[in-house]
């Protein structure tokens, strides 16, 4: 155990974790030429977006230049936003972190959000300066921020360029001699923690673990602490990256155990795995099931498609097993899946990898957080669905999550971003400066202005300068009323939402005037409301289509005429039916970007 | 029988709404266009037509000593012992009474003029180079030299346009003795300089739909028929070489961009003059053959543009074969029932409220490849 070493690296987006990572593996022979593969970003949608999605772990054999021989555990940590504590559990399993800084950055506010995880979780924390090969490295001023916004002795980071390998045989020094071994004993009950899992059509879903005592073998017998499942272990092993199989594995160890468990939602991220010969040893501390904080409502154009779709989402979430999902009903739309997601960006990935991986053309509708809707029954109920809200006369209040929302952000922008945040009806908090360039903003923020399009703004009015992070802070009371949307008096249930009362008129006005401009011309005139119950607060009318055919056609064009009817064919099929309206995908994306 | 048709792709000046393949100040080049043409047409040797049409461009550019060296030429070529229609469209201006005498001389027994309006403001508008006066003369012109089935294109939706002055080249048409008119809706086609700068005068489609149907109406009670979309005749005075075309039938096109429907094949002319006249012979592309599914319904749409002879479903089905028809019919029938067309037995027609939103229907009928 003294020769173990369990780390992570954690920073801001984009500074570089995954090259690191490449370039650790060559330097310890795990790999030999890597030609910027990124072994740990193995999903095309993660290496575009530069985000790892999936935690993973590789470990590596490291011969120090005192001669002797280390195993080093990397740890993968989820790079974005929305899994906050998906990181924390990561975190639990090492004992180091490598905090890493991009020099032509410097610190961002996922590298104060993972710095203090990764202090909270008690690990020695390694700075290190990357990309010091760009011509815009600022070393200096990199040490200071670290110094100012998180108290971390900034001489001391290492300074590195995972690009062209400069630093990292001295960062893989360092770990060494500054990352303590992990404690443990062998002979004490089992104890691990579940920081990852997968799943294989084989052997079912595969735990990736921590061992923090005890060992396990081919034959143990294992439970799952919060649930009592008792399951025998097939295989274990380590990651190097690809599986290995080893005899056993022990306390300190970082692994993987199969067991055939084949039921996906048996295994969370956080669970403790200990032995059924000791059922009463303590879990370990701060697991919780994650909760999806934003839900949406996925629909297949054609309902014919709707056993694809179940069987594409049932093969998607043995992948991401933090995607939850249940049948729903839309009158306007027919049966389809509300999803539930922890967070905006994890949304627009996974509904992007739906529809590349799978094939799958969908409607999203507007995405939902979840309210808390007080009835005057006294009864509260949790609805992630606008549709499904009560009778306006049987609320009697409503209340919306919170998150805490951290942004940094170059101080000429800060004019730019507050105004930015008090439309979306934050309140500002704090107001810091980490360096003298820079601000840190913190506020209150309600969760459900933050999805509508917040980050994307917030990129845009800072020139991609300002970066966030978030989570979740509670529930507070606000003034809300739901907005109905009818489009030739048939109520469109899927654009339904909650507002805050006083600014309900002008975003209906908004909708209305966009789905009036995305909506066709149809052979009749179609009216559009929006109404809060049966009051309506805004109206435009599509006039009915007076002209819409061939005028010419004479022989020499015939088959190019034949192809421009294709085209327009081609294009109703992407219409979704409303009552007698073809109502195009768009219209149910609108809301998403009501706003702008 | 096939319709034999001959583009002439020149012209004096480009109009701005045009599209068609047609050259401005390259007359220089007619008379070898001429032979270039009598060296692609033995190509089909000996075929027996029905029609024959001269369109453009402007093919009373050609003027008297070409036109008879064309005809003369594509009669030792084809068999026109059972020719029964010979249109050649003509400009006003160009319009003389000398060359629609050598016209009637060479056996054309229809002519089509581009009157396109009677106000000399909307001609200007759009980049015509005639004017109202040119217009009624040619009609005139024709008349006394002989033609009885005279035809006027006018445009509907001109920069500018009212029913008032529509309703005047309408009635200066139909005054001056015309059998046939063609009123098409003007559209703004890609890459044209009245799509690239449309004047704030030009009609939208609510009014183009409403100008339309109060010519329709016009054209109607003065005993025209409406028998295409876009185009109204006399009893008698429908366009053969037309029906053709929207009764799916066959034909020979010669020159440069010219298409060709032949043993179920349809082919064109590569657009370009110059590689024409280099090499007459070798200028087809865009072959497409479709299958006998999508041919049948590329039959459909087109016949229900004939607004009063429709589409006989049952004769469909015996030319196709009833498992290629039978997906067209379930269709017909069901937007039968939803009023965008009417049937009468085994006949359906666009509604004619419908007629300006067809593509509705057509759309319907038609699968992707």
């Amino acid at each position: 155990m003294e020769n173990i070493r369990n780390f992570c690296i954690v920073a801001h987006i984009d500074h570089g974790k995954s090259t690191l990572a490449d370039r650790m593996l060559e330097l310890t022979g795990v790999l030999h030429t890597t030609e910027n593969a990124q072994v740990l970003d193995s999903m095309d949608l993660e290496r575009e977006r530069g985000i790892t999605i999936k935690a993973k772990s590789v470990r590596m054999p490291y011969k120090s230049s005192d001669g002797k021989d280390y195993i080093l555990n990397l740890i993968d940590t989820p790079g974005h936003v929305d899994f906050n504590y998906e990181v924390s559990r990561s975190l639990k399993a090492c004992e180091g972190a490598v905090l890493l800084v991009d020099a032509s950055q410097g610190v961002e506010a996922q590298t104060i959000a993972n710095a203090y995880l990764a202090i909270d979780a008690g690990l020695e924390i390694i700075p290190v300066i990357n990309k010091i090969d760009l011509p815009n490295a600022m070393v200096d001023e990199c040490r200071q921020q670290l110094q100012d916004s998180l108290g971390i002795n900034g001489k001391t980071a290492l300074l590195v360029s995972a690009k062209d390998g400069t630093g990292v045989k001295d960062l893989l020094e360092a770990i060494v001699t500054l990352v303590p071994p992990p404690q443990g004993d062998v002979s004490e009950p089992l104890k691990c923690l579940i920081f990852d899992s997968f799943y294989d059509s084989y052997r079912g879903v595969i735990p990736h673990i921590r061992v923090f005592s005890g060992s396990l073998k081919h034959g143990d017998k294992i439970m799952i602490k919060s649930t009592g499942q008792v399951h025998e272990v097939d295989e274990v092993g380590y990651f190097s990256p690809q599986l290995t199989v080893a005899e056993s594995i022990r306390a300190g160890d970082v692994g993987y155990v199969g067991a055939i468990i084949k039921k996906v939602g048996s295994i969370h991220v956080g669970d403790t795995i200990i032995s059924p010969d000791f059922p009463d040893t303590l879990p370990i501390p701060g697991f919780r099931r994650s909760q999806p904080m934003v839900f949406c409502g996925i629909y297949p154009i054609s309902t014919n498609d709707y056993v694809k779709l179940t069987a594409a989402l049932e093969k998607f979430q043995l992948n991401d097993s933090s995607i939850v999902y249940e049948k729903e009903s839309s009158a306007a739309l027919g049966w389809g899946y509300r999803l539930g997601f922890m967070g905006m960006l994890h949304m627009e990935i996974t509904l992007e990898r739906l529809k590349r991986e799978y094939g799958q053309d969908l409607i999203a509708t507007m995405p939902s957080v979840i309210y808390k809707v007080y009835t005057t029954d006294g009864q509260a109920t949790l609805i992630d669905n606008p549709s499904k809200f009560p009778d306006p006369a049987r609320i009697d209040h409503i209340e919306e999550p919170i998150v805490n929302l951290r942004v940094i952000v170059p101080n000429e922008f800060v004019g730019p971003i507050m105004e930015l945040s008090d439309a979306k009806r934050a309140r500002l908090v704090a107001m810091e400066h980490p360096d003298k360039k820079r601000a840190l903003l913190t506020y209150k923020f309600p969760l459900a202005e933050m999805i509508t399009g917040y980050y994307d703004k917030l990129k845009s009015v800072s020139r991609g300068y300002a970066s966030m992070d978030y989570d979740f802070a509670g529930y507070q009371g606000g003034d809300f009323v739901k907005v109905d949307i009818l489009v030739k008096s048939n109520q469109v249930d899927a654009l339904s939402f909650i507002s805050v009362r006083e600014s309900a008129q002008t975003k209906a006005r908004g909708l209305i005037h966009k789905l009036r401009k995305l909506i066709p011309r149809q052979m009749f005139e179609i009216p559009l409301q929006a109404a809060i119950g049966a009051k309506v607060i805004a109206r435009e009318d599509i006039v009915a289509l007076r002209k819409d055919v061939l005028a010419k056609c004479y022989g020499g064009d015939i088959t190019r005429k034949r192809k421009l009817l294709e085209k327009q064919a081609e294009g109703k099929k992407k219409m979704k039916m409303v009552g007698a309206v073809e109502v195009p995908q768009e219209a149910f994306l609108l809301l998403l970007k009501m706003e702008e | 029988m096939p319709g034999l048709y001959v583009h002439i792709p020149f012209c004096v000046k480009k109009c701005l709404y045009c599209d068609f393949y047609s050259l401005p100040g390259a007359q220089d080049k007619i008379p070898i266009y001429i032979q270039a043409v009598l060296q692609e047409a033995p190509k089909y040797a000996g075929m027996k037509f029905e029609t024959l049409y001269l369109g453009g461009g402007t093919p009373s550019l050609l003027g008297s000593q070409n036109l008879p060296t064309l005809v003369n030429g594509l009669k030792q070529i084809f068999d026109f012992s059972v020719l029964t229609e010979a249109t050649i469209e003509v400009n006003p201006e160009s319009a003389t009474p000398d060359f629609l005498s050598v016209a009637l001389e060479c056996g054309f027994n229809r002519i089509s003029i581009g009157v396109q309006s009677l106000s000399d403001a909307e001609l200007k508008s759009v980049g015509r180079i005639h004017s109202t006066t040119h217009a009624i003369a040619a009609t005139a012109a024709a008349k006394a030299a002989g033609f009885a089935n005279i035809s006027a294109d006018l445009i509907i939706g001109l920069p500018g346009q009212s029913w008032r002055t529509l309703k005047k080249s309408l009635t200066g048409v139909i005054a001056a003795g015309v059998r046939h008119v063609s009123a098409y809706c003007l559209s703004l086609e890609n890459e044209t300089p009245l799509a690239d700068a449309p004047p704030p005068n030009l009609p939208g489609d609510e009014k183009q739909a409403s100008l339309y149907e109060k010519a329709r109406d016009l054209l109607q009670a003065n005993d025209f028929l409406h028998y295409e979309i876009s185009n109204f005749a006399l009893p008698g005075f429908e366009s053969i070489h037309n029906l053709n075309y929207w009764r799916g039938g066959e034909y020979l096109g010669l020159g440069p961009a010219a298409s060709s429907h032949l043993e179920g094949i349809r082919f064109k002319n590569k657009t370009d003059l110059d590689a024409y006249l280099a090499f007459p012979t070798r200028q087809n592309i865009e072959v497409e053959q479709l299958d006998i599914k999508h041919k049948a319904e590329e039959e459909a749409i087109l016949r229900l543009r004939l607004l009063r002879e429709g589409l006989d479903i049952s004769f469909l089905s015996q030319k196709y074969g009833i498992r290629f028809t039978s997906e067209i019919a379930q269709k017909l029938r069901a937007m039968k029932d939803d009023g965008g067309i009417v049937g009468e037995g085994n006949v359906y027609r666009l509604h004619p409220d419908y007629v300006l939103t067809s593509n509705r229907v057509f759309t319907a009928l038609i699968t992707g490849m």
